[in-house]
């Protein structure tokens, strides 16, 4: 499992499309921490105090950590069933195990991620934000969680890249609309994304209950992994 | 002991059965050749023994370990795909390292570089596998099958899209593989390849094994005559008379060559009988060569 999870890892921050990803969340995260400390000022009489700092990341995720998980893991299983690399590990490993190694490995690579650009807004905010970055975590998780049910559901990668995409898209926007819609269908979905539990106030302990929908997506490909031929 | 047993192993995709209700048996120690056309479902079997493909019904034990044990057959077995890609950004060690990790296999790099080596892959030791041919693939193939240094070595086509040297080499492999006990389970479509080395085959045709056994056993089943070609010295009329009459006696196929010098018989198993015949009425035998059917005939006859 960790063998797998390892490879993922290393594989990840040796991909080009990583580090594009990597380069757009460090700069992004202090691009916006040199901002907010031009403003600390007027934050601090807003209230936002030293949550300003990690806003910026925060809004980053929020709105894209759908479209980046996507894009370098939208194929993380199916890629390997495609190329039929997934016989070498299969005849040698449990599937169980196979999934689980790809799961940790993308959850280590974006929580290193998180935690590397919330270290790059210390100088600027003089703390760590420790519960952001749990909570930044829980976000991708469910990302992480989802498009690895993708890839396992669908066999062929292309499709996934492009439901993947497609759905990144779809999902912040549906997610931000239940918030403010009474329409029963849109509340529904947006139970189903994590923006609902994002946006219950900062002293709700919502957040955390997303740590569900990674498991439950976990358990899924599990279940059709474990059932299909490769 | 058996190395590996099959109980009514059933594969269907819908309304094809692709695989049908086989019961086999392969003895420990074996090289075991599995013969079929494309898509008589030769590589659906193996598919389901290694775990890759789930059976419909039926099922199977590996060195007593039935088919929910995988995790115990993955340590017992070798297994060679019958159609594989790598990753292009390992190298051939990189995939050795990687999968005896996969495998919990404590090989030091040493011993990872000498299974390269004894394949053939020593120049391509750090060459990632996006520059590697299909023949370096094959071996990489084989190399990674080995790791473990397995009971069962499942080799699906293992010399198809090679070279003569490499298919020599992989030839000499699966030889000093067998002599140290381990049973191999041998697809291919090359079948001298099969008839040279394998112990007991099995031919399978539309998802059933349509005959089992080893080359005698199936050449008794499927050839009544074996066919001795003699030349010898040049005969007079007479002689050739007294040789129409004496070997219609012990033959039922008799053909006298136009040059009275090679006559071909049908001889059922009385090889010495015509020998001593010719021996007997003073006839010089130059060359007398026995025809069996091949493994080909055998199984050009089953289409």
């Amino acid at each position: 499992m960790f063998t797998i999870a390892f490879r993922e890892f290393r594989s990840l921050f040796t991909s080009i499309r990583s580090i594009l990803i990597i380069i757009v969340l460090f700069g992004v995260t202090v691009g916006a921490a040199r901002l907010v400390r031009q403003f600390e000022e007027q934050l601090q009489e807003l209230g936002l105090g030293q949550d300003a700092y990690a806003m910026g990341l925060m809004l980053l995720l929020i709105l894209a950590s759908p479209l980046f998980v996507t894009s370098i893991a939208h194929n993380v299983v199916n890629k390997e069933i495609a190329d039929r690399t997934i016989r070498f590990l299969a005849t040698k490993t449990t599937r169980n195990r196979i999934i689980f190694g790809k799961f940790i490995g993308h959850f280590l690579f974006w929580s290193i991620c998180l935690t590397v650009a919330l270290l790059l807004i210390v100088p600027f905010s003089k703390s760590f934000a420790i519960l952001d970055l749990l909570q930044a975590i829980i976000f991708v998780s469910y990302f992480i969680g989802w498009t690895l049910f993708l890839s396992t559901s669908i066999t062929k990668p292309a499709l996934t890249m492009f439901l993947g995409i497609t759905l990144s898209i779809a999902l912040p926007i549906l997610g931000l609309w239940s918030t403010g819609t009474d329409n029963w269908f849109i509340k529904i979905v947006g139970y189903l994304t994590p923006y609902f539990y994002y946006t219950q106030g900062d002293d709700s302990y919502y957040a955390y209950l997303v740590v569900i929908f990674p498991i439950i997506f976990i358990l899924g490909s599990l279940l059709i992994f474990r059932k299909r031929d490769l | 002991m058996e190395a590996m047993q099959t109980y009514n192993l059933t594969k269907t995709y819908g309304n094809k059965t692709v695989v049908d209700h086989i019961n086999l048996s392969v003895k420990k120690g074996t090289i075991f050749g599995f013969l079929g056309k494309n898509g008589a479902g030769k590589s659906t079997f193996i598919n389901m023994i290694t775990g890759l493909i789930h059976p419909t019904s039926g099922s199977f034990e590996i060195l007593g370990h039935p088919a929910g044990k995988l995790k115990d057959i993955q340590q017992a077995i070798g297994v060679l795909p019958d159609y594989s890609t790598f990753y292009d950004d390992f190298t051939a060690l990189d995939h050795l390292k990687y999968f005896s990790k996969l495998l919990h296999v404590p090989f030091s790099k040493q011993e990872l570089i000498a299974i390269l080596e004894r394949v053939g892959l020593e120049d391509a030791i750090h060459v990632k596998a996006k520059n590697f041919s299909f023949g370096m693939k094959k071996k990489l193939g084989i190399a990674q099958a080995l790791i473990n240094q397995p009971e069962i070595l499942f080799l699906d086509e293992p010399t198809s899209g090679v070279d003569a040297n490499a298919v020599l080499n992989i030839h000499s492999i699966i030889d000093e593989i067998a002599a140290k006990g381990t049973t191999i389970f041998l697809t291919s479509h090359n079948l001298n390849e099969v008839e040279k080395l394998c112990d007991e085959i099995a031919i399978m045709n539309q998802g059933v094994i349509q005959k089992q056994g080893n080359m005698k056993q199936l050449r008794d089943q499927f050839s009544q005559e074996i066919i001795i070609h003699i030349q010898h010295r040049m005969i007079t009329e007479e002689e050739q008379q007294q040789l129409k009459t004496g070997l219609c006696e012990l033959t039922d196929k008799l053909e006298i060559d136009e040059t009275n010098s090679e006559i071909v018989v049908s001889a059922n198993g009385r090889i010495p009988q015509v020998n001593k015949w010719f021996v007997q009425h003073d006839i010089d035998v130059f060359r007398l060569e026995v025809d069996e059917p091949s493994l080909e005939e055998i199984f050009l006859q089953l289409e």
